[in-house]
């Protein structure tokens, strides 16, 4: 039997492990009859082509791009950019307090 | 369809503190709107996307070198992440501004859970970041407070902090974090040494752990002592405190990225739990609510503790406090309790029931939920 390849967790990840029906045709990883999404796509690729979530969901995300388009749809507030080039600079790589620090990436900007 | 989304600007899961709490949070925030969308951060071998029963886990997995980039990155890629569900949303929750900024144009409710304020945390890590900067960053933080519906803060220090930043008082509401309960016979780990003292945790500056080294240093007559640090991050990012400990001669054991579960073994064996935090500004004037001294409590482990505002809500009376930043006096403070085994169980035992009588998760999504009945009946 070869087991299905998709991770599952939501604190503690693993791999499925089911039985696998199918190859998804666009990363070839195993998937069960579970994971299985449209167009026979493990669910990673089917979320990466916006097949994903309800069908209503996925309707309503093309009526918004449209409307995005056409009206500028969302408010300023989501593209917040006060922030110019001088303030940017503060923050590349090479910034950082220590470079020990950020081999792996820390990107949570609070650590209680 | 959603009608609640967590937006978190911190990668998830992950072996940190922020990942246990943004667990418990978004676990109570989904059952009580039957499933939802998780927005977080992604890497490594975390998928991009998931889905567990009602809920969707979305992962940002884009490569964006600048931080300021980065996190704006994130908030353009939430909001399209977020707007198929504009209609049914009713209720956001975030960490950050980074999120709040793409929940707040859903018109939802807004749930603002203040753990810190990156104004005051990112110069720690950003030296180069100018007082300008900061100062549009404090603007931008301040915007978000003052539109929330309602802002969740884990200690009465970042009460003032989000207070202070203009956040109505009537919707500041107040959920310490917590732990659960650890069986009384967790097994002990199998490379644990015979007797040790214990630090779980990240190794920014702040936590002090320079400052436990070198108190350790005092330590070395006591010859069958080890002092154990689970660190949150990696080999090559420990790799500072790793040249003071060879430098000092500590006899120490690095647990690197162990997962949490298996942490909490670690702590109820350990003679005891030492959190050293600083008395810079990070932890006064922000605050936190370390989860590592929650957990250390919760297992029955004798906790000392740097004597700050911050740890003595926590703490109570159930550990004992040190001067923060001082080697000599947390040595002294260690070889107190180890020289006295009896007062040491005594005080683990105490802070043990401190918390399953108030401050497990249970409590603590308990108390989140007091906040969603408020911002529903608004
Ligand atoms: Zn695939
Ligand atoms: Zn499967």
């Amino acid at each position: 039997m070869t087991p299905c390849a998709v991770t599952t967790g939501f604190f503690t990840l693993g791999k499925c492990g089911q039985m696998a029906v199918a190859g998804c045709p666009a990363c070839g990883r195993a998937v069960c009859a579970d994971h299985l999404a449209d167009g026979g796509l493990c669910p990673e690729c089917a979320a990466a082509r916006n097949r994903f979530g309800h069908p209503a969901a996925a309707a309503a995300a093309r009526r918004r791009t449209y409307r995005q388009r056409q009206s500028q749809y969302y408010g300023d507030t989501v593209y917040y950019s006060g922030f110019d080039d001088y303030d940017r600079a503060a923050f590349e790589p090479g910034a950082a307090a220590d470079q020990d620090y950020l081999d792996d990436g820390d990107d949570a900007l609070v650590d209680s | 369809m959603h009608r609640a989304a967590y937006l978190a600007f911190d990668r998830f899961p992950s072996a940190k503190g922020s990942a246990v709490h943004i667990r418990h949070m978004a676990a109570e925030l989904f059952d009580r709107y039957g499933g939802g969308l998780l927005c977080v951060l992604g890497g490594g071998e975390l998928p991009a996307y998931q889905r567990e029963g009602g809920v969707e886990i979305v992962r940002f997995t884009d490569v964006v070198p600048n931080l300021l980039d980065r996190a704006e990155a994130f908030s353009r890629w939430a909001a399209d992440r977020l707007a198929p569900h504009r209609d049914t949303l009713e209720i956001c929750h975030v960490r950050d501004p980074w999120g709040a900024l793409p929940a707040l144009s859903t018109g939802a409710r807004l749930v603002y859970e203040a753990n810190g304020l990156p104004s005051v945390e990112l110069p720690y890590h950003w030296p180069l970041a100018a007082p300008s900067t900061l100062s549009k960053i404090r603007e931008l933080e301040e915007h978000c407070l003052q539109e929330s519906d309602a802002v969740v803060v884990p200690s009465r220090v970042i009460l003032k902090a989000v207070t202070d930043r203009g956040a109505g008082p009537d919707r500041v509401h107040l959920v310490p974090n917590g732990a659960d309960p650890v069986p009384a016979d967790v097994p002990r780990p199998p490379t644990a040494p015979g007797r040790y003292v214990i630090y779980v945790g990240a190794l920014q500056p702040w936590q002090g752990v320079d400052v436990l080294l070198r108190a350790f240093a005092r330590l070395a007559d006591l010859t069958d002592l080890t002092l154990v640090v689970c660190s949150s991050v990696s080999p090559a990012r420990a790799r500072p405190l790793r040249r003071l400990a060879e430098r000092l001669g500590v006899r120490i054991q690095w647990e690197h990225q162990i997962p949490h579960a298996d942490v909490a073994a670690w702590l109820a064996h350990a003679e005891l739990s030492v959190a050293p935090l600083t008395a810079g500004p990070r932890n006064l004037d922000q605050g936190c609510s370390p989860i590592k001294v929650w957990e250390s409590m919760a297992a029955g482990t004798a906790v000392v503790a740097s004597d700050l505002p911050v740890i003595r809500e926590v703490l109570g009376d159930h550990g004992r406090l040190v001067p923060p930043d001082r080697p000599a006096e947390l040595a002294r403070a260690i070889r107190v309790l180890l020289e006295y085994p009896d007062a040491c169980r005594d005080l683990g035992e105490r802070a043990r029931r401190h918390v399953e009588d108030g401050f497990t998760w249970k409590h603590a999504r308990a108390r989140l939920a007091d906040v969603y009945d408020r911002v529903e009946a608004h």
